[in-house]
């Protein structure tokens, strides 16, 4: 008890300490701490008022949810937000903790924090909503613990097993790869819906009758059952709890002492000097070749683009899945994938991280960071723009509309651009750090995940609002307004451009500091 | 005697902590300056401050008579930096980080690739040159760092910490190139937890205490006969007793709890 007491606490001065002194950091807790109390209330509102529904129909929902909420908690950490601030096991490990100690610690430390206590509060939800009776509602707390004690061990479980799997630098760039089917599994009911499967009662009662057999769904099931069967089902739920529970300790202690082999490395070839070809010597060409290296060398990098070309391809299945195709879905496809790339230049600092100051000593003026910025975005569009036609190109053909192949290139390139001068301006006012070690996955450093979050959405609503010109004339079939897309997003990139070097010159001290957080 | 660095007041506070208490820094041209001082003495701080790395709640700095926040573009041109924690850009090589650097700084590409090829060899790097910096080691990490920082010969020279946790080889190799860059009338200020070395090398010392500086001058001064470490421990106030009223559990023959 005394391990379990002690561990909670530790957890809330590690979250308590990160706060401390940091505005930026105050207002992304606040942030985190109201959507959380929203999804709490509403969550435990929703469920609670399924008491309302038939018991079958409500059973049915609660499985799903339930089983929903497991998925969520073994890919969400993973994904982004830096929603988990959880101790970092290395950091036990010379301490003479036997392991089952170590275990209940590190589980404490898992429910202590703002998303389990959320969960904990959506899953009683449940209890209220679905129990029934003396027997219904003992079974159904314990349901509770354990669906709440199987989100924490599997999450934790997914999270070392790949950790240990991916500290490696060649495993961190097999990361780029898994990041995607991420990606990927995260629109996956979004292909679903779209897909006309038939109505909703149908597949409600289809998916619960398959989710019905995880252990979720199973912990769900003993709730609504509440007799034998329940308590059967509990048992087989409390026995998969332990065996993730088992196997989490030992990937743990595994991935404690198993050493970072990725040292020995190879040279790198010496460059071609292509770049210098093209453009005159001086910063700009230096930031271009930098910047072109890291988009190849940086596994962040790589996730980057790689789940920004993801996104698009996967919006443009699932439109094309639900709406008649037309000249419009290569412009629309190529627009919104030109807005993906340029959207990973809203931070443009984070990954240079600690390393910015070498950028910071040399810079003396408003112009030399214009430049850095002009540079980033160069190299940026290099590589994207035979993206853009490449996507243009096959979207158009296999919609089969091959005249909107021109106008799409051209609004892409305007995405493009008007991304880019949105994104000199959140980078400069939002920076956050981008952590180093990708082993969790998260877009942020702990404690920055409210500013990671909100530079993510102004960027997207500031595009989305200088791109109005363009959307509603498109909207009506005046696709010759394209021809102006490319000179409109320079122009968004060059005042963008000048205004973040700007404000960024005059908080340059600032900037280092929020994008060189520890993580 | 002209002064390289000279801040007025320079003052840093993270809370109800002050970490730089209104430090006035002297270092004259041409020295070879150590910036000594107990741990949390603020002196990683006083160097960020004065390379314009981190914004001072108070006080000015003047390098080489300018000041560091209102003529950024004459004082960055003017030094060079080696900050404490070697973050550098990881995935170049290190020729090119120099190369990035150089050209960053408006050198030109052939001026700096020559000037590279000089700072690898010097440094013994060579061989390491087109290695990714991020699987360097500490000391090879702190050459590559100084060869950066020397790149487009600066007049003064911040380094924190060039020495923590570099082997005697690499050591030597960075006092080398450091010697000859002082002796050409430059400045290098460093700072240091390793008196001997400090001895060894600096003609200028300042001792930071608790966010204050308690003692600056020439060495010979602020040694005034005694060994750099008995006149540091004098200075920051070392320990009063030999450790008798506490810690008696330690040692052998005690049961470890």
């Amino acid at each position: 008890m005394s391990t379990v007491a002690l561990f909670a606490q530790l957890k809330l001065r590690l979250l308590v300490g990160n706060l401390r002194g940091d505005l930026q950091r105050k207002l992304g807790f606040t942030l985190t701490l109201i959507l959380s109390v929203f999804v709490s209330v509403i969550g435990f509102l929703l469920m609670s008022l399924l008491r309302l529904a038939p018991h079958d129909v409500a059973a049915s929902i609660v499985v799903v949810v339930f089983s929903l909420m497991l998925i969520g908690w073994m890919i969400v950490p993973l994904l982004a937000f830096g929603l988990d601030d959880t101790l970092d096991p290395a950091r036990l490990s010379l301490f003479p903790l036997p392991t089952h100690r170590l275990a209940v610690g590190m589980f404490t430390a898992s429910a202590t924090g703002v998303w389990p206590l959320a969960t904990l509060i959506v899953t009683t939800g449940a209890l209220v909503g679905l129990a029934t009776g003396v027997g219904g509602v003992l079974l159904g707390i314990i349901a509770v613990l354990l669906q709440f004690a199987l989100c924490l061990v599997t999450s934790r479980l997914v999270t070392t097993a790949l950790s240990s799997a991916l500290r490696t630098r060649r495993g961190r760039d097999v990361l780029a790869v898994a990041a995607i089917f991420v990606v990927l599994l995260a629109q996956l009911p979004n292909l679903v819906l779209n897909g006309n499967l038939g109505d909703p009662a149908e597949m409600l009662r289809g998916a619960s009758a398959i989710l019905r057999w995880t252990p979720s769904g199973m912990a769900a099931h003993a709730m609504a059952d509440g007799g034998l069967t329940g308590l059967a089902e509990l048992v087989a739920v409390a026995l998969v709890v332990v065996v993730a529970g088992w196997l989490w300790i030992k990937a743990l202690s595994r991935a404690l002492v198993t050493p970072d082999a990725s040292t020995r490395a190879a040279s790198v070839r010496r460059e071609s000097g292509l770049i210098d070809r093209f453009l005159p010597d001086g910063p700009l060409a230096a930031v271009v070749t930098k910047e072109l290296k890291y988009i190849r060398r940086e596994p962040r990098s790589r996730v980057g683009w790689f789940s920004s070309l993801v996104v698009a391809v996967v919006l443009g299945f699932s439109v094309t899945r639900s709406l008649e195709t037309g000249a419009w879905l290569p412009i629309l496809l190529t627009a919104s994938a030109g807005m993906m790339i340029a959207l990973q230049s809203a931070n443009s600092f984070g990954i240079d991280g600690r390393s910015l100051w070498m950028n910071a000593v040399a810079t003396g003026s408003e112009r030399g960071l214009s430049t850095d910025l002009a540079g980033r975005h160069l190299a940026g569009a290099v590589i994207a723009t035979p993206l853009l036609i490449l996507i243009a190109t096959v979207a158009g053909l296999l919609a089969g509309h091959p005249e909107g192949i021109a106008p799409a290139v051209l609004t892409g390139l305007g995405a493009l651009g008007i991304g880019f001068g949105v994104g000199s301006v959140t980078s400069v006012v939002i920076p956050y750090t981008v952590p180093d070690r990708m082993n969790a996955f998260t877009g942020a450093a702990p404690g920055q995940g409210g500013q990671a979050f909100v530079s993510g959405m102004g960027a997207l609503l500031g595009v989305s609002a200088l791109s109005l010109p363009f959307v509603v004339p498109l909207l009506f079939g005046l696709f010759w307004v394209s021809v102006l897309a490319p000179f409109y997003g320079l122009l968004a990139e060059f005042l963008g451009r000048r205004l973040g070097a700007k404000i960024g010159f005059a908080r340059f001290p600032e900037l280092l500091a929020a994008v060189s957080q520890a993580t | 005697m002209t002064e390289a660095v000279h801040t007025h007041g320079l003052f840093k506070r993270y809370g109800p902590q002050i970490a730089v208490a209104g430090i006035d820094l002297v270092v004259p041209a041409g020295s070879f300056a150590g910036l000594v001082g107990p741990n949390g003495a603020g002196k990683t701080t006083s160097l960020s401050m004065i390379t314009g790395l981190l914004r001072p709640d108070g006080g000015q700095a003047e390098i080489d008579g300018f000041d560091v926040w209102r003529d950024p573009v004459a004082v960055k041109a003017r030094i060079g930096v080696l900050p404490e924690g070697l973050r550098l850009f990881e995935r170049l090589s290190g020729r090119e980080l120099l190369l990035y650097n150089g050209r960053l700084r408006g050198i030109s590409k052939a001026d700096v690739e020559q000037r590279a090829e000089e700072l690898l060899q010097v440094m013994d790097l060579a061989e390491a040159a087109d290695k990714l910096v991020v699987d360097y080691s500490t000391g090879m990490r702190k050459k590559i760092g100084l060869a950066a920082a020397l790149l487009h010969n600066p007049s003064v020279l911040f380094l924190d910490e060039p020495f923590e946790g570099v082997d005697p080889v690499s050591a030597n190799t960075l006092t080398e190139v450091l010697r000859r860059f002082t002796a050409s009338g430059s400045t290098v200020i460093f700072s240091s937890h390793v008196m001997d070395l400090v001895e060894r090398l600096c003609d200028w010392v300042s001792v930071m205490s608790a966010g204050h500086i308690v003692a600056q001058g020439p060495l010979e001064l602020v040694r005034e006969g005694r060994s750099l470490n008995q006149a540091f421990l004098d200075l920051v106030g070392g320990p009063r007793d030999n450790g008798d009223s506490g810690l008696t559990w330690l040692g052998r023959g005690k049961e470890p709890a």
